[in-house]
C-alpha cells in the first residue's frame, strides 16, 4: 500500500460515492452538490495522471460553471422538489444485476495483459497543449468555437420563447 | 528550504511537515484577518472623522476582534426549523475551504513559497468559483426567501465578474510565458507588469472587488436591501466562517495582485541605474509593503464609493468589462509582437 | 525524477491545505458546542422576515435571465480555457496562431453581440 494507491482509493471512493449519492438522495439540490463532489474527484484523478492543466480546467468549468448552471436551472423550476421512493421489489433485482455485472467486468479486466509503459514526466504541460492545439488540431479548435456559438444562440432563443410564454405569470428577479 | 523539501521524495513524513507548515500559515492568516478587520474599522472610522474601536486592548482597540470572535463562539447556534440541516451545516465549509486552499499557490518570496505549481494561476482562479457553490448552498438551505434571493443575486454577480477576472490575467501570462507564479514574478525583474498591462490591471482590480462582494459591489450583503443576503439565517460561528472566508479571500487577492502586477518581492525601478540601493531592502519587506497598499486600497474604496445598483452592476460586467478584457488580450498580443519579439 | 517529485510534493501540499481547511470548521464548531447554550424554542425557528411572520409561499420563482447568464458564463469560461494554452505557448507559436485565436474570439463575440441585441443582457 503505497501513497499513490491510497490516494487513488480515496479519490475512487469519493467519485463513485458522489455518483451513488446523486442517484439516491431525494432533494434535487443535494443531488447537484453530490454531482459537484464527483466532478472535483475526477479533477483529482487528472492531477494523479500528471495532467494539471486539464485538472484545473475541470475544476473551473465543471465544478464551477456547469454546477452553477444546473443550480440556476433548478431554481427556475421547483427547487423544493423531492424524489418519491420507488417500489421495493425492483431494488433487489437491480442489486443482483449490478453485482453480476461487476463480477463480469472484474473477470474481464483480470484477463487483460497490460504492458506498463514508463513515460517520462511531462514538463510544461500547458505550453505543450498550446502547441498541439494551434498546430496539429487547428480545425477542431475552430469548429469548437462554432459549436459554442450555436449553443449560445440556441439557449437565447429558447429562453426568449420561454419568457414570452411566461409574460402573464409572475416571476421574481 | 522549501525547494529542498519539494525535491525530496514524497512520503508520509513530507505530508506531516506540509501539514505543520500549512497550520503555521493558517495561524498567520487568522492573525491577518483579526487585524485586518480591526484595521478596516479604524481606517473607515478615520475616513469618516471618528475614531473607530478603542475600548478593548488599549487606545487602539487591539483586542476588539478577539472579543468579537469569542462572542460569536459562545452564541447559541440557531438553525431555522425547516432549514435543510446537512447542507446548512456544510455550506460555510464549502465557502471556506477554497479560500484557504488557494493560498498554497502564492509565492511570498523566492525562498518562502508553498508549492511550485506549473498551473498556479489557473489553480487560484478555478478554486474561487467553488466558493460560489457554498454561497448558493447556504442561501438555499436556509429556507428563507431573502437568503435565496440574496444568494442568487450574489452568485449571478460573482459569475458575471469571473469571466473578466480570468481574462484580464491573460495579458500577464502572454508576457511571462508561464502560469507558474514564481516565473511570473521573475519575469518582472526589469519592469513590473502594471506598467506593461495598465488596462489589464484596472479590469483585474474591478473584477476582484466584485468577486470579493465588497463595496461598490456589495449589494448581496447590503443591510438595507436584503437584510443580510445569503447569510440572514446564519448566526454565531457559522456566520463567522462566511466572514472568515471573505477576509481570507481579501488576503489571497491582495497577495495575487502583488505577485501578478507589482513584482512580488522584487524591488522597483531596477532599470534606473542609480536606484540599485533599493535592492538592499529584503524581499519580504517589499512584499508586505505592496500587499498592505492593496489591502488599504480595498478599505479606501469601501469608505469612498457608494453602492452600485444591481442592474448597473450586471450590465457593466457583461457589456463593458468583458469586451474590454478581450480587447486587452489582443492589444497585449500586438504590443508583444511589436516590441518584445 | 526531480520534476516528478516536485509535482507530487506540490499536490501533497495542496491536500494538506485542503485537509486543514476542512478540519478548522469542524474543530471550531465542536469546541463551540461545549461553550454554547442550547435552548431551542418555537419562536427561534421561524424564518426571518423583518420581524413579521412569514407571508406567502416560501418558494420563490426566478426569472429565466439568471439561467441565460449562467449559460453565457459556461461558454465564456470554456473560451478562456482555450485562451490559456494559447497565451502560454504564444512565444513558440507563429503569427498564424494570433489569426486563429482572433477568428475564435470573433465567433464568440458574435454570440455576445447577439445576446446584447436580443436584450438578454438587460437586467432591469
Amino acid at each position: 500500500m503505497n501513497g499513490e494507491l491510497l490516494i487513488f482509493l480515496i479519490l475512487a471512493v469519493t467519485s463513485i460515492g458522489g455518483g451513488i449519492l446523486m442517484l439516491n438522495l431525494t432533494k434535487v439540490v443535494h443531488m447537484v452538490m453530490a454531482l459537484a463532489f464527483t466532478f472535483l474527484s475526477i479533477a483529482g484523478f487528472f492531477f494523479m495522471l500528471e495532467a494539471e492543466f486539464i485538472a484545473v480546467a475541470q475544476i473551473l468549468i465543471y465544478g464551477g460553471a456547469v454546477t452553477i448552471m444546473m443550480l440556476f436551472g433548478i431554481m427556475l423550476t421547483r427547487h423544493n422538489d423531492q424524489d418519491e421512493s420507488r417500489k421495493r421489489g425492483l431494488k433487489w433485482i437491480a442489486a443482483i444485476g449490478v453485482v453480476a455485472f461487476f463480477v463480469l467486468i472484474v473477470l474481464a479486466i483480470d484477463g487483460i495483459n497490460w504492458m506498463p509503459e514508463e513515460t517520462a514526466f511531462v514538463e510544461n504541460n500547458t505550453a505543450q497543449i498550446g502547441l498541439y492545439l494551434f498546430g496539429h488540431y487547428v480545425i477542431p479548435f475552430e469548429l469548437t468555437s462554432i459549436v459554442l456559438l450555436v449553443g449560445l444562440v440556441g439557449a437565447i432563443i429558447l429562453a426568449r420563447r420561454d419568457r414570452k410564454l411566461n409574460k402573464e405569470g409572475e416571476a421574481h428577479d | 528550504m522549501m525547494a529542498s523539501l519539494l525535491t525530496s521524495a514524497p512520503s508520509l513524513l513530507n505530508f506531516l511537515i506540509f501539514f505543520v507548515l500549512s497550520a503555521l500559515l493558517l495561524g498567520a492568516v487568522l492573525g491577518f484577518v483579526t487585524y485586518a478587520i480591526l484595521a478596516e474599522r479604524k481606517v473607515l472610522g478615520f475616513m469618516q472623522l471618528r475614531v473607530g474601536p478603542n475600548q478593548y486592548g488599549g487606545r487602539f482597540g487591539l483586542l476588539q476582534t478577539v472579543a468579537d470572535v469569542f462572542k460569536l463562539l459562545i452564541k447559541e447556534d440557531v438553525i431555522p426549523a425547516k432549514a435543510d440541516k446537512p447542507l446548512f451545516k456544510i455550506a460555510p465549509m464549502i465557502a471556506f475551504v477554497p479560500s484557504f486552499a488557494v493560498l498554497a499557490a502564492i509565492p511570498f518570496t523566492d525562498r518562502f513559497y508553498f508549492t511550485d505549481m506549473g498551473v498556479g494561476l489557473l489553480y487560484f482562479l478555478s478554486l474561487t468559483s467553488i466558493t460560489t457553490l457554498g454561497i448558493l448552498a447556504g442561501g438555499w438551505a436556509s429556507n428563507n426567501k431573502y437568503s435565496l434571493l440574496g444568494a442568487m443575486r450574489s452568485a449571478a454577480q460573482m459569475i458575471s465578474y469571473e469571466v473578466p477576472l480570468v481574462m484580464s490575467v491573460i495579458g500577464v501570462i502572454l508576457f511571462s510565458g508561464s502560469l507558474n507564479l514564481l516565473n511570473i514574478v521573475e519575469a518582472q525583474s526589469t519592469v513590473w507588469f502594471i506598467v506593461l498591462q495598465p488596462l489589464g490591471f484596472v479590469i483585474f482590480l474591478v473584477a476582484a472587488v466584485a468577486e470579493l462582494n465588497r463595496v461598490p459591489f456589495d449589494l448581496p450583503e447590503a443591510e438595507s436591501e436584503l437584510v443580510a443576503g445569503y447569510f440572514t439565517e446564519y448566526s454565531g460561528f457559522r456566520w463567522a466562517f462566511f466572514m472568515l472566508a471573505e477576509y481570507v479571500y481579501i488576503f489571497a487577492t491582495a497577495a495575487l495582485t502583488t505577485v501578478l502586477f507589482f513584482g512580488g518581492w522584487l524591488p522597483p525601478l531596477q532599470w534606473v541605474p542609480g536606484l540599485g540601493f533599493l535592492a538592499y531592502i529584503p524581499g519580504p519587506v517589499w512584499f508586505v509593503m505592496k500587499f498592505s497598499a492593496v489591502v488599504f486600497f480595498f478599505i479606501w474604496l469601501r469608505g469612498t464609493l457608494p453602492r452600485v445598483r444591481s442592474d448597473q452592476l450586471m450590465e457593466f460586467g457583461w457589456k463593458v468589462l468583458l469586451p474590454l478584457s478581450l480587447a486587452n488580450i489582443f492589444l497585449s498580443a500586438f504590443v508583444f509582437e511589436l516590441f518584445f519579439k | 525524477m526531480e520534476l516528478s517529485f516536485i509535482y507530487q510534493n506540490n499536490y501533497l501540499m495542496v491536500s494538506a491545505f485542503l485537509l486543514l481547511g476542512v478540519l478548522l470548521p469542524i474543530v471550531a464548531l465542536t469546541a463551540g458546542r461545549f461553550l454554547r447554550p442550547h435552548n431551542p424554542s418555537a419562536a427561534k425557528g421561524i424564518p426571518y422576515e423583518s420581524g413579521i411572520d412569514p407571508l406567502g409561499d416560501s418558494r420563490v420563482r426566478f426569472h429565466v435571465r439568471y439561467y441565460v447568464i449562467a449559460l453565457l458564463f459556461v461558454l465564456f469560461d470554456v473560451e478562456t480555457v482555450f485562451l490559456y494554452p494559447w497565451a502560454v505557448a504564444y512565444r513558440e507559436l507563429g503569427l498564424f496562431a494570433l489569426v486563429e485565436m482572433l477568428i475564435f474570439v470573433l465567433f464568440l463575440l458574435l454570440g455576445l453581440i447577439y445576446a446584447w441585441k436580443k436584450k438578454v443582457l438587460r437586467w432591469s
